[in-house]
């Protein structure tokens, strides 16, 4: 009896919940991605950055090892594992009339993001963008 | 009102509590719920962003639950108050605040430094033993009004 009443409730609370929910998901759908953290307005697809050519300076978030196996061609190392001393190196090759492009392994890595971040934060950098879908999508669209 | 005629078989210390207090904790637990997910409608990214910290869910699971969880929290405070859909609310909000302490044990075991986000900005500087302390003291409450209804239903259905 108890538990029949306790399903029926709950079911009928959380239904309830899911419509207001759907709603404001609906109107803040332009203020967030569903894809990752970043807000879309501060993420670049593979094709867009390429397009920005000579405009953009690659920045590569992944381990020092994966760099040293592959990279985008011309990208700076900057890691959080070196932080200290790669980003005196990121920003003598820095430029401010250019945008920054960040990349980690793939879709579901965090670098990218925490590397962005730093930079807006720590070296109040403007223009720093997160590429979509990290060095994964770029050796796709590179085949 | 046949369970408070037969209040001192039920030989339980919390069937002795008068019915006022349960009113009371009924209320304060509900009010803590509706602020607490009041916040986070207000600004559902940052409790995205809050989700997103403990590294358990992907984040699209995460923004869903953003935009889902204040509002079940704010119904379930509600039913608490209103003593409407009461069984319900009770229930998922002790499931609630149980997969939520589980995972910021799991977070903390895992060196994780965040940041709940239960009660926005004002919850964002508290510390570990802070988080765990009040979600065991919501936790103890919720357990203590489960137990109160399965026992005066126990004695409704022996009578």
């Amino acid at each position: 009896m108890v538990k029949s009443s306790l399903v029926r409730q709950a079911l009928l609370l959380a239904t309830l919940a899911f419509v207001p929910g759907l709603v404001q998901a609906i109107y803040f759908g332009d203020k967030f991605s569903w894809r990752s953290p970043v807000p879309a307005s501060e993420m670049v697809t593979v094709t867009q950055a390429r397009a920005w050519g000579e405009n953009a300076t690659w920045v590569d978030a992944r381990p020092d090892n994966e760099f040293a196996r592959d990279h985008v061609p011309g990208a700076l190392p900057l890691n959080e594992d070196r932080w200290s001393e790669l980003l005196p190196q990121f920003l003598a090759a820095w430029s401010p009339e250019k945008k920054v492009v960040i990349y980690c392994s793939s879709e579901g890595c965090n670098a990218s993001r925490e590397v962005a971040q730093r930079l807006r934060k720590e070296a109040q950098l403007p223009n720093v963008f997160v590429l979509e879908g990290g060095w994964e999508e770029w050796l796709k669209t590179s085949r | 009102m046949v369970s408070e005629m037969n209040q001192p078989a039920l030989n339980s210390q919390l069937s002795t509590i008068p019915q006022f207090v349960w009113r009371v904790v009924d209320v304060i637990v509900g009010r803590i719920f509706i602020y607490a997910g009041a916040i986070k409608v207000l600004d559902p990214v940052q409790f995205a962003t809050d989700i997103d910290n403990y590294k358990i869910l992907p984040w699209t699971i995460g923004v869903g639950l953003a935009f889902y969880l204040p509002w079940l929290e704010i119904f379930c405070g509600l039913a608490l108050i209103l003593r409407r859909l009461y069984l319900g609310g009770l229930s998922i909000l002790t499931a609630l605040v149980a997969v939520f302490l589980a995972a910021t044990i799991a977070a903390k075991i895992r060196g994780l430094d965040i940041t709940c986000g239960c009660f926005g900005h004002a919850s964002q500087n508290w510390n570990f033993p802070a988080h765990l302390a009040l979600d065991l003291a919501i936790l103890g409450a919720l357990l203590a009004l489960s137990f109160r209804v399965v026992s005066g239903n126990r004695l409704q259905n022996a009578v």
